[in-house]
């Protein structure tokens, strides 16, 4: 399994439980779908599995090792497009991509190579020595997909990567997506555009007021899921 | 040790992309109070008060204690309100290495404006340390205070904002009582007590024992004794808060 999430609750200090008592299994080189509405608890599902958030019940298993045990090494093998930037304003866009691969450890001489190959594949070239701080939306949103492949992840968390972005940029990110997943690599995404769910993904989850109320393939349609398991409109 | 290297180089880089803002703080400023206060309002002095080599060692205190705050508080809010922490606490390093970054950072950045304003000294003043071994250590253990003191004050409330407007709160009292633009043995009762309490005192009666070791300054078993102490609660608080924080991440 890429993802074991085992009767798993997250609370905030408030005392606020956004996922309580969840399971969930994501296969290797499978495309997961995490649905819901907004305060559903998909941001702070997929912050317990990149291990930013701990489970105060139950456990999470990523690629095989315990969120709480080894975090450093699950950090390692995963990318991640949190669903807010956290792009460095003091930076422009190139040393954003080459010190998020120096933080990651990826070998000094291949930085350079993966930073330049990302800026062209993502059309960042002229961005490239640009403040992240003076760029619009869509573009920093780029800057964020390059920096979770830039690492060469086994799993990549997605929390509304294609939030704010337009039509071509959104189709870019699904070509790269489903190039990743031939590649062997698994994803974990949470989006609120059902027809992204529809055509990326394997199988799609769920949840609602904290718990995982569905879980079926991908095949049919996502918003009949989505209506039946929530009584509500997606 | 990658990590700990790339977000020293992240820092400069910063400072770099800010370097008008970096040359006035760390270079414009000391030097002004060095003129006005060392040259200026010295040489109106009988010369015996020697007042320039009793503040010449405090500036160089406040450089040691204001570099790690800047670099620190800087992370910290920037952090906060733009979220490069969370992609700093995901890189695949443990929180301990996180914190000794942040702290080194905070140490580079405070030592470096205790190396450039120790040469401003020196050009203005004409004042060199006799014993520079001491200022070293007395450079470096401030600014490892400090680091640690501004990673208690950002991260303990509830958000950091809060925890800039406590710090503006305790700096100026600390600066002021705490030995900056005086020596410890001008101060009478009940203000040489309430000085005991302030690590800026230490570090300031440090760095005038390594300038004028002839001068009147507190012994250096005793600046020692305090910069220990102050380590000594220091270090737990800030550990405390940073994995209270940081550990579930929840900004």
């Amino acid at each position: 399994m890429a993802v074991s999430v085992d009767n798993a609750t997250v609370a905030y200090p408030s005392g606020t439980r956004a996922v309580e008592g969840l399971s969930l299994h994501i296969r290797r080189g499978e495309i997961y779908g995490l649905l819901g509405l907004n305060g559903a608890g998909k941001t702070s599902l997929i912050k317990a599995v990149a291990t930013l958030l701990r489970p105060t019940a139950g456990s999470i298993r990523v690629l095989g090792l315990d969120t709480r045990e080894r975090p450093a090494d699950i950090k390692r093998r995963i990318g991640v497009v949190p669903q807010e930037n956290n792009l460095d304003t003091y930076l422009d866009v190139r040393r954003n991509l080459l010190f998020h691969c120096h933080y990651a450890g990826v070998a000094k001489k291949e930085c350079a190579p993966r930073v330049e190959k990302w800026l062209a594949l993502l059309g960042l070239e002229q961005k490239a020595g640009e403040r992240v701080l003076h760029l619009s939306g869509g573009t920093k949103r780029k800057v964020m997909l390059a920096k979770a492949f830039l690492t060469d992840p086994e799993l990549l968390i997605l929390d509304e990567p294609s939030a704010g972005l337009d039509p071509e940029i959104r189709s870019l990110l699904w070509e790269q997506v489903r190039e990743f997943r031939s590649s062997g690599g698994t994803v974990l995404l949470s989006t609120h555009y059902l027809e992204e769910a529809e055509r990326l993904c394997n199988r799609v989850g769920v949840l609602h007021r904290g718990r995982l109320v569905a879980e079926e393939p991908a095949g049919g349609s996502v918003e009949a899921v989505f209506r039946r398991a929530t009584g509500e409109a997606p | 040790m990658n990590f700990l290297l790339a977000l020293l180089r992240r820092n400069f880089a910063a400072d770099l992309a800010a370097a008008k803002l970096t040359a006035v703080r760390m270079v414009v400023q000391p030097a002004v109070y060095l003129f006005v206060f060392g040259h200026v309002v010295g040489g109106m002095l009988p010369a015996q008060s020697g007042y320039a080599a009793v503040m010449a060692p405090g500036m160089v205190a406040i450089a040691a204690v204001t570099g790690p705050f800047v670099t620190i508080g800087g992370s910290v809010i920037s952090g906060y309100y733009f979220r490069t922490l969370e992609a700093w606490l995901l890189a695949p390093v443990s929180l301990g290495t996180l914190m000794a970054a942040t702290v080194l950072g905070g140490m580079v950045n405070g030592l470096a404006g205790v190396g450039i304003v120790s040469v401003l000294v020196w050009l203005i003043l004409g004042l060199a340390p006799q014993a520079p071994a001491f200022l070293v250590l007395t450079a470096a253990a401030g600014a490892l205070l400090f680091s640690l003191f501004t990673l208690v004050v950002l991260l303990a409330p509830e958000t950091p904002d809060k925890g800039q407007e406590v710090f503006s709160f305790l700096m100026m009292p600390m600066t002021f009582f705490g030995c900056t633009f005086y020596s410890y043995d001008m101060l009478e009762a009940p203000f040489n007590w309430l000085a005991l309490l302030l690590p800026t005192t230490y570090i300031a009666e440090g760095l005038r024992a390594a300038y004028t070791p002839a001068a009147p300054h507190m012994d250096p078993s005793a600046v020692l004794a305090g910069l220990t102490v102050a380590a000594a609660i220091l270090f737990p608080l800030a550990s405390w808060a940073f994995r209270r924080r940081l550990g579930h991440f929840t900004w």
